[in-house]
């Protein structure tokens, strides 16, 4: 996308300096190391990176999972960095939405319980026309009722879209979303999260080491060893 | 859905393992109840029974108080007499009410006894007493009526054949007004055995007392069978004034008197009360041992859960559960366990309570009439609310945990 488009749009999320160390044994391993992101509104972001390249760190760390060892971070331009967990729950709840590459589904549940579950947490009375609207936008309206066991792992992504497509958050996070998918079937969950976030004017961050699926989205950062490669 | 239903899914993932779990918690509650019934029950079937007696205080040969107890509500074995000038040096006594005497004997059966076994012995307890002193302290003695029970009546004081059974005794011998019943007994003083033929004149409706299982006959009477004229077990007196003050009043002037014992109603309640209390507390013991397994049992079996669930609760985060949300849905797990094992334990004991009735009676042997096992709602609700209790109180370390868990690290399963 054209930088002088990109600067014209709302900054959602922006990350300054940002590092993430973890200490193994006497040896301190920089997972990230004064990265400066911004990431606008309605785009989609591909973070491209092989593994242990930093991606899921800097996700986290974006969608405030969890904590940066240094550097500031602000949501909606407010700063997150060194909120407690209680205050980042209410920033997570209204603003972002996640998609995992394991799908971490809940087992017990059908596949509408499980698009339900965060409504639970927001002690929000589930509508059904939106539920139905969400099956349908996820392709499972006729699955609604199986549990994640009687499900392929395109539908459970699927469903783990849905899940996080429930609450109408502002910004959609996914990891490695085909991670875990065969070709054919990533390409289709490429599509569904696309045409989802261009529908509902979302922005998508994902992480992928794909490069065929990561010429999908707007923008490209390209992450190599905790920095972002130009 | 809401935090119940998801509860109720996350508890039937592991099903055996909720299932023993709350079995634990049954078996805990039910003995916690069962334990209650009984500290409820028996206190009121020992006033019961002793209430039924009729008297305030007896006065008797000297022994162990817990025999004179349980001969008092049993209708005794002890068998031991008083002297016999007892009665007329006691009876004028001015503060007595009502003075009746009672001679109590044990008489062998013989083969006239429907259910006699011709292998076996059997015995039947013989009470002399004289019937109007004697109803003035059991008002409420009537007799049976209907079919085979017509014209009941008390014995003439004179008669030397006439018997009033009791419910229970003449259930078991299967005798009607009019029937024979035969007895044996061996006079003091003799070897032989001398069989008498006694005419049943009638047969006294249940009064739930030790009263049911025994059969009636004139004072005189049955001392002349026994080859003790003159010789009594027993004189229950009522006074005109019953308190500490005037009980001790009067045993004060009749202890003097030796070889004899005043026992008040109370005394005997007491005896009574501290034989059970022992029992009582060891159940007590096993009790607590049980409730303190089924919570460690309980904490156990959730924490496990919490720990296999680790990812998922990182997930629950991550898509919007609070730390409150989370502690709250381990804690309704926990909750709900205990709630279930409490109102099975609770259905359990109420189910069992016949059983537990009848083994504590015959454990204990004291001779109460009544129910000692006495299972209420507001008992059964109040175990519940304790188990309840118990369950948060379970529940709180595997939840805490649970809640505490940082978002990013359950989701890698740290």
């Amino acid at each position: 996308m054209n930088k002088n488009l990109l600067k014209q749009k709302e900054i959602v999320i922006k990350g300054m300096d940002l590092c993430r160390y973890y200490k193994r044994g006497s040896e301190t391993v920089k997972a990230l190391d004064n990265v400066n992101i911004d990431i606008y509104s309605a785009e989609s972001v591909c973070i491209l990176g092989p593994s242990g390249s930093g991606k899921t760190t800097l996700i986290n760390i974006l969608s405030a999972l969890d904590a940066p060892t240094a550097g500031q971070l602000f949501i909606n331009n407010k700063p997150v960095h060194g909120l407690k967990e209680s205050e980042l729950v209410d920033i997570r709840r209204g603003t972002i939405g996640y998609v995992f590459q394991q799908f971490h589904l809940i087992p017990t549940l059908t596949v509408k319980e499980n698009i339900m579950l965060p409504l639970l947490f927001l002690n929000r009375k589930p509508d059904s026309d939106q539920i139905d609207k969400v099956l349908e936008g996820i392709g499972l309206l006729d699955r609604a009722n199986h549990f994640p066991s009687e499900l392929s792992g395109g539908q459970m992504q699927r469903v783990a879209i849905g899940r996080a497509l429930i609450t109408h958050p502002r910004v959609l996070i996914a990891d490695e979303p085909t991670g875990n998918l065969d070709r054919q079937t990533g390409l289709a969950i490429m599509d569904l999260f696309l045409a989802t976030v261009k529908k509902e004017s979302i922005t998508l961050i994902l992480t992928t080491h794909n490069l065929e699926f990561s010429s999908f989205c707007d923008r490209v950062i390209r992450l190599r060893d905790g920095k972002i490669a130009e | 859905m809401n935090f119940f239903s998801f509860a109720w899914k996350n508890l039937m993932r592991r099903r055996v393992r909720t299932l023993l779990t709350t079995s634990g918690v049954t078996l805990a509650v039910a003995v916690a109840v069962s334990l209650g019934g009984f500290n409820l029950g028996y206190r009121r079937a020992i006033s019961g029974s002793i209430e039924k007696l009729g008297f305030q205080i007896m006065v008797m040969a000297k022994g162990c108080p817990y025999e004179a107890a349980t001969m008092m509500l049993k209708g005794g074995t002890g068998l031991l007499y008083l002297p016999k000038d007892t009665y007329d040096k006691i009876k004028n006594d001015p503060d007595i009410a009502s003075i009746t005497p009672v001679f109590i004997g044990i008489a062998e059966k013989e083969n006239g006894g429907i259910n006699d076994d011709s292998s076996s012995k059997s015995f039947s307890i013989l009470s002399g007493i004289e019937v109007p002193s004697f109803l003035e302290m059991k008002p409420w003695l009537s007799f049976k009526k209907g079919a085979g029970y017509e014209n009941g009546r008390w014995f003439n004081s004179n008669s030397t054949n006439e018997v009033v059974m009791g419910f229970e005794a003449a259930e078991y011998e299967q005798r009607k007004v009019g029937d024979d019943f035969y007895i044996s007994v061996i006079p003091h003083g003799k070897v032989e055995p001398e069989t008498h033929i006694l005419k049943v004149v009638g047969i006294l409706e249940r009064t739930g007392s030790q009263d049911d299982g025994t059969i009636f006959l004139p004072l005189k009477t049955v001392q002349k069978i026994f080859g003790r004229e003159n010789d009594l077990t027993i004189i229950g007196i009522k006074l005109k004034e019953f308190n500490g003050i005037r009980m001790r009043e009067f045993e004060g002037r009749w202890l003097s008197i030796p070889e004899v014992q005043v026992v008040s109603m109370e005394q005997v309640k007491g005896a009574l009360v501290s034989l059970v209390g022992t029992a009582q507390i060891m159940i007590a013991a096993v009790t607590i041992i049980a409730v303190i397994v089924a919570i460690i049992g309980v904490t156990n079996s959730i924490l496990m859960s919490v720990y296999e669930r680790t990812g998922e609760i990182g997930i629950m985060k991550a898509i919007g559960a609070s730390r409150h949300q989370i502690f709250g849905l381990i804690c309704i797990e926990t909750l709900l366990i205990c709630f279930i094992g409490g109102a099975m334990g609770s259905l359990l004991a109420w189910a069992a309570s016949g059983t537990t009735d009848y083994a504590l009676r015959h454990l204990l042997n004291i001779g109460i009439a009544d129910k000692m096992v006495r299972i209420t709602w507001k008992l059964i609700l109040i175990t519940i609310s304790g188990s309840i209790v118990f369950g948060i109180l379970a529940g709180i370390w595997p939840a805490f945990r649970a809640a505490a868990l940082r978002p990013v690290k359950a989701i890698r399963g740290e």
